[in-house]
């Protein structure tokens, strides 16, 4: 085409120093010529956000300080089932979930503190633990011991978590897509599955299971089976289950059951 | 299940039960998921979800009710411009343009706007929408594809022609000319027109041939007049002398 030779005849007859600012003085004349029909949304108003005067996460010890640490038993029960404290929102607008229990150890409050108050901006986002310090005692015997002769001494201490529980809270002068990377890249790390979620995907979350527990086309629930022992069921059915209609397994969540 | 003594408080010291079971399964809490009994599997299969049932496939009716979707300001704003458009220029003509690059764009203007041709850009969603709304509804389906509008007051189409010609990737697809819809032949037959004074000058002409021609007639030497007469009378004669012998 006839720009292609100009192009051509241009690089042949001057030099390159020429041709470049030939072609930078060209290229600031030429607009680009389009016609779009593209429309941005309204931002979102963000005058009634109040930010608190600390944003950032606070550090957390990784011993409690007591006078005499006693020896805890191992109480597996507290990461069994849905959590029933802190599993709502209060003062942010984005939260990680847990999905499933685990313990949290100091390792990763740190590097959740650490990677988070890095990412965030302090000037437009604050964040809030949802979680204790760890309290819990974990004891370990030493290396190549046999069994017997007492229990271990204690090693390191930890969070225990159940499912549905929140651990970090967002809030701020933020869209949920300027948070969310972040906050993922922490969800990864932790030990149980967590997940990035808003107060309309929590609702949403909620309100889904409230239809599927509706509109379920099966006539036989877990509910109603365990509940009056159908089939001698109760055998081979702990009263966990019996609390928790089959949506939970020792830790593990199954989100599709209803 | 399994009994072990892990555990389990014996009720008296030095008691130990008579007999001990030696395997014992895992705790309710593990790493791992548990290994189910299978009767606790056979009742989670039964007591699956089951979504209600569609009776029509999701894309296989279109909607009841279609959204009516509201105009944004941005497309108000565009819809008055090409009303002005269409009102103040006599010539709006339909361009196609495949792959024509700022360079190309930049000459082409500049070239059309020596013969007083401006180049309008806008979205097909916009001008389809305008024309359904007006007269010109035969026009929309021009605007299909990447196309430009070249408008302008006095209906120019020779020199539009003249100037499309050296850029050979715009195609003309059509054009409205003083509220005329034509397709590209019947541009190119409106430039071979000639101009207006001139056809008016025929027209004039063509209505006062026959006065003229008598004008010029009169004009004449009285002696052309006269034997013009004279020849008139004798075929008019011979004529009535064959009526009478018949």
């Amino acid at each position: 085409m006839i720009s292609l030779i100009k192009f051509a005849v241009c690089g042949l007859s001057n030099s390159c120093r020429i041709n470049g600012q030939l072609q930078g003085t060209m290229q600031s004349q030429f607009k680009v010529l389009f016609a779009g029909m593209k429309t941005y949304d309204v931002p979102p108003d963000f005058s009634g956000v109040l930010l608190p005067e600390k944003p950032k996460l606070k550090f957390m010890n990784k011993v409690p300080n007591f006078k005499k640490a006693r020896k805890e038993a191992k109480k597996l029960r507290d990461i069994q089932g849905p959590a029933k404290a802190a599993n709502t929102f209060t003062s942010g607008q984005y939260a990680i979930v847990a999905m499933g229990g685990g313990y949290i150890h100091w390792g990763h409050i740190e590097m959740m503190r650490l990677t988070i108050n890095r990412k965030m901006d302090s000037r437009t986002t604050f964040a809030r633990w949802r979680i204790n310090a760890p309290y819990k005692p974990i004891t370990r015997k030493g290396l190549g011991q046999r069994m017997g002769g007492g229990k271990g001494a204690i090693d390191h201490y930890v969070t225990p978590i159940r499912c549905g529980r929140f651990i970090v809270e967002v809030g701020g002068k933020v869209e949920l897509a300027e948070v969310e990377p972040i906050l993922r890249e922490v969800a990864k790390k932790l030990p149980f599955p967590a997940k990035v979620m808003s107060r309309e995907s929590l609702a949403a979350m909620q309100q889904e299971q409230a239809e599927m527990e509706e509109n379920n086309e099966n006539p036989w629930t877990f509910k109603q089976i365990a509940r009056s022992n159908m089939l001698g069921i109760r055998k081979v059915l702990s009263p966990f289950d019996l609390h928790h209609h089959g949506r939970f397994t020792g830790k593990f969540h199954f989100p599709g059951r209803v | 299940m399994a009994a072990t003594l892990c555990g389990k408080l014996l009720p008296r010291q030095g008691w130990l039960p008579l007999t001990q079971s030696v395997r014992h399964g895992s705790k309710a809490v593990t790493r791992h998921k548990r290994p189910m009994h299978i009767i606790k599997q056979k009742l989670l299969a039964v007591t699956q979800y089951i979504p209600p049932r569609r009776v029509v496939a999701p894309g296989a009716y279109p909607s009841q009710t279609k959204k009516v979707k509201e105009e944004s300001g941005l497309e108000l704003l565009l819809k008055r411009e090409v009303k002005n458009v269409f009102q103040d220029c006599q010539m709006v003509a339909v361009v196609q343009n495949n792959a024509s690059n700022a360079e190309d764009m930049l000459i082409l203007r500049h070239r059309l706007y020596k013969h007083g041709i401006t180049v309008k850009f806008f979205p097909n969603q916009v001008m389809r929408s305008f024309l359904m709304g007006s007269n010109y509804q035969n026009m929309a389906h021009l605007f299909i594809g990447p196309n430009v509008l070249f408008v302008s007051k006095e209906p120019k189409a020779k020199e539009m022609l003249v100037t499309l010609r050296g850029s050979p990737q715009m195609v003309l697809l059509g054009a409205c000319i003083d509220g005329t819809l034509l397709s590209a032949q019947g541009v190119v037959g409106y430039s071979k027109l000639p101009s207006v004074t001139t056809i008016q000058g025929e027209i004039v002409s063509g209505l006062t041939m026959l006065t003229s021609h008598t004008a010029s007639m009169l004009q004449h030497h009285p002696h052309h007049l006269s034997a013009l007469l004279q020849q008139y009378l004798k075929e008019q004669s011979p004529e009535a002398s064959a009526e009478e012998a018949l």
